[in-house]
């Protein structure tokens, strides 16, 4: 695979970093251009989780810790973390000597605050990470002390600078923290430091020369460049003139191509395992033609998921096979359910309609509906249209709408006026952080995006659901997930279709930017360009 | 009409231009003889140059033919140019009757109305009403029109204004006519022709709109067009040529068709040109 070529490349990165006497170093200087895509509506990643946020969010912020490509945790601003017994009590000590942007001492405070009254109140995930803390002592300028409720080990997983940022608490004390300046204005204490934002064009960051780690970063300045065309966004990765594109900002077809034509190019599928992207159909289970679980459940059977990245993600992914990602295998918290059959069963899914009683009329067609799909471009587009074949040849005629992001959430997620949609969500480093969210009758929100649209509501699995936060032996928690997968297979709210694989394209020119599981939503402290 | 052949057929190229027309719309009535299943029907072939597995013009990214794509595309350009032209005419030829015919306050509110509507950049306006309205076929055509009307209504009213003091006007105005008769029965069909030459235009102009639209993704999803091809091809130009070029060629020769035999049409409808050539 292509893989093997970037293995070689870190590799041969290690080989230089520890080869110890090697006659290359790595090289200070130099400057950074690499696609985000789209633009970021502010830089405020505290409050949203927004895509493009996240790439360049945690250069200038930093987290508690981040995690290595194995899910290890790296120390940064904290160097260390204690658990009591019981899981009740989480104490983390800070670096110190740590600085922000603008001269004031990091201290413990600053940790309170942030996670108090900033991601506990407007984070979009937040409140979930972090539910279970109720009060935060700081004993010194340099000693955290969380005390929580119940056990909560999964907020561990959520310590990185994209998920929860640490921000300055003398800048955003007092003010409204959701149209605070610091918005578009940063002031963080990682390696690089905000200066320049020309709307529609870049956001420049410089760097820290006052940053916490001897001798970084490496790169003089990083420039995020905003190019709206993706053929445009192609060439210029081809030609050079930008040196890393994550999250498919080049298409898997031109990634593809360049790493077959060009030898400076490579792609990665590393860097994506802590966000862990899901394709699906979410279902307006209250209204609409598809209130009966055997209709979706026939759907889910129906398609051929193996198709859809072949054909569409040229086979970057997995077919789904249960509610949660394969990704949660390694934890013991994925079983492979039924009605998830990767290469589709039309013939079944006929039967399962005809036996529930839905009688194809004289052109064939049980029943019709509307199916709206996810507005990110036009891999969706086409994946909505193959599903829309596949569901003609069962009965069901869909009729595919395409709006703008806008309107499309506000149809989703404020009014509820959909029968089914297109969509893929981040189930992140574990269930309780990406997955709760989808399937709770407490994630009823309305006006909240991404979360429970489907207005699915199950008292029993809602009581799985909380066993499962608070569950920390690992063979019952288990136990609980494979309950909750086999609820969600019943009665399919949401109908899972493939773990997504994004793709990372770079310049080998680029190296140290792949240590962290965080991949592109990375400090890229450690990055440096060879010339 | 023996005279309107000779005339028109002296013009070479509107002949060619009628030739390649016909053939256009050959292939759009016959595509669901020729291509019976749905265009948009995927197949195990994804990307197929031309001419591999059985499809004559390559297939897309999932395995869509381009060949079946490019014939339902056809009945689509074509039903699409010519309802809208026709909405256009017929709302340009109420505005430019009443305005020309009547003048005076009639004519200065429905021409400040046209121009209006003729100083915002058409498609930037077409590409505004279909954001609006969803995409869909329906909303399309309307754009099309609201678009396209104000320059026929301009051609009548001039029209109007040059006819309506001539002698045969006054001779009905003298036997009584309704001014409804005059307009309709006396005055329209004298300016005939510029409304035939200035429709067949503006037939072409709506497929370019149409694809454009497609192109940039505000066409309706449901319906295979030539500009849905040409944008979901576009970024795998560099992989699968076939897949943008063909429909690309597509709308090229069907709108110089069309503007061919507009040429033609003026040339054999306007007696001031039937010297030329």
């Amino acid at each position: 695979m292509k893989i093997t070529k970037f293995m070689n490349a870190v590799m041969m990165t290690a080989a230089i970093t520890f080869g110890g006497g090697a006659v290359q170093a790595q090289q200070s200087g130099g400057s950074l251009v690499f696609l985000v895509q789209p633009e970021p509506p502010t830089m405020a990643g505290y409050v949203s989780t927004s895509g493009p946020i996240g790439l360049l969010g945690p250069k200038i912020y930093d987290g508690l810790f981040d995690y290595d490509n194995d899910g290890k945790m790296i120390p940064v601003l904290a160097e260390s973390v204690d658990m009591s017994e019981d899981g009740k009590t989480v104490t983390f000590n800070l670096r110190k000597g740590v600085t922000w942007h603008d001269g004031k001492p990091f201290t413990s405070a600053d940790v309170q605050f942030t996670i108090m009254d900033v991601l506990k109140k407007v984070h979009p995930r937040g409140p979930n990470s972090f539910k279970e803390v109720s009060s935060i002592d700081t004993p010194d300028a340099h000693t955290v002390v969380l005390n929580l409720d119940n056990p909560a080990p999964y907020m561990l997983r959520a310590l990185s600078a994209y998920e929860s940022p640490m921000v300055p608490k003398h800048l955003l004390e007092g003010e409204d923290i959701k149209s605070a300046k610091l918005a578009n204005n940063p002031v963080g204490t990682g390696p690089f430091k905000f200066t320049e934002w020309k709307k529609g064009q870049y956001i420049r960051l410089d760097k820290n020369e006052t940053y916490w780690k001897e001798g970084r970063p490496y790169i003089d300045r990083i420039v995020g460049r905003f190019i709206p065309d993706a053929s445009t966004r192609a060439s210029a990765m081809e030609k050079g003139e930008v040196l890393y594109a994550a999250y498919n900002a080049v298409s898997n077809v031109e990634a593809v191509r360049l790493n077959k034509e060009k030898d400076n190019i490579s792609i990665t599928t590393d860097g994506y395992s802590m966000i862990n992207p899901m394709a699906l159909i979410e279902f307006n289970t209250k209204e609409g033609p598809f209130t009966d679980a055997v209709v979706r459940r026939a759907i889910s059977t129906a398609i051929d998921r193996q198709f859809m990245l072949d054909t569409i993600f040229f086979g970057y992914g997995n077919p789904a096979t249960s509610a949660l990602s394969s990704n949660f295998a390694a934890t013991g918290l994925h079983a492979e359910m039924p009605h998830y059959p990767a290469n589709g069963d039309v013939a079944a899914a006929n039967k399962m309609l005809d036996d529930a009683g839905y009688k194809k009329d004289s052109d064939g067609v049980r029943m019709t509906a509307m199916f709206d799909l996810i507005p990110y471009g036009e891999d969706w587009k086409r994946g909505g249209q193959y599903i829309q074949q596949v569901l003609g040849e069962i009965g069901i005629q869909v009729e595919l709408r395409y709006e703008d992001v806008p309107t499309w959430l506000k149809r989703i997620y404020h009014n509820y006026d959909f029968e089914m949609n297109l969509n893929y969500f981040y189930q992140l480093a574990d269930p309780v952080l990406g997955v709760h969210r989808h399937y709770g009758t407490n994630m009823i929100r309305k006006g909240t995006h991404f979360v429970n649209s489907s207005r699915y509501s199950n008292a029993g699995l809602d009581a799985l659901l909380g066993a499962g936060m608070k569950e920390p032996n690992a063979e019952s928690r288990s136990a609980i997930y494979l309950e909750i997968q086999n609820i969600l297979a019943r009665d399919m709210p949401v109908v899972n279709l493939f773990e997504l694989e994004f793709l990372t394209v770079y310049n080998t020119k680029l190296k140290g930017a792949y240590g962290s599981a965080m991949g592109a939503y990375s400090s890229f402290g450690d990055a440096y360009l060879e010339e | 009409m023996n005279d309107f052949w000779k005339l028109f057929s002296r013009n070479r190229s509107a002949v060619l231009g009628l030739l390649i027309l016909c053939l256009v719309i050959f292939v759009a009535s016959i595509a669901s003889l020729i291509y019976p299943g749905d265009p948009f029907l995927y197949s195990k072939y994804p990307l197929s140059k031309p001419g591999e597995n059985g499809f004559l013009l390559g297939s897309d990214s999932i395995g869509r033919d381009v060949a079946s794509g490019i014939a339902h595309g056809a009945k689509t350009s074509l039903l699409i140019g010519l309802i809208a032209t026709f909405a256009a005419v017929l709302i340009g030829v109420i505005f430019g009757a009443l305005a020309g015919y009547y003048g005076g306050l009639v004519d200065d509110v429905l021409m400040r109305v046209t121009e209006v509507f003729q100083t915002i950049p058409s498609f930037i306006f077409a590409i505004l009403l279909v954001a609006i309205i969803k995409p869909s076929i329906e909303s399309v055509v309307i754009a099309i029109t609201v678009v396209s009307w104000p320059a026929v209504a301009r051609l009548v009213r001039g029209e109007f204004l040059a006819l309506k003091n001539r002698e045969f006007v006054q001779a009905c105005h003298t036997l009584g006519m309704s001014d409804y008769r005059i307009m309709l029965k006396e005055i329209l069909p004298n300016c005939l022709s510029p409304i035939i030459v200035i429709g067949s235009l503006m037939v072409a102009t709506a497929i370019l709109i149409e694809s454009g639209l497609a192109f940039l993704g505000l066409g309706d999803p449901n319906v295979m067009s030539w500009g849905f091809q040409i944008s979901d091809g576009r970024s795998m130009l560099r992989v699968a040529w076939w897949i943008c070029t063909f429909p690309g060629i597509a709308i090229l020769i069907t709108v110089l068709a069309i503007n061919l035999v507009g040429e033609g049409l003026n040339d054999a409808l306007n007696p001031r040109l039937r010297e030329r050539n």
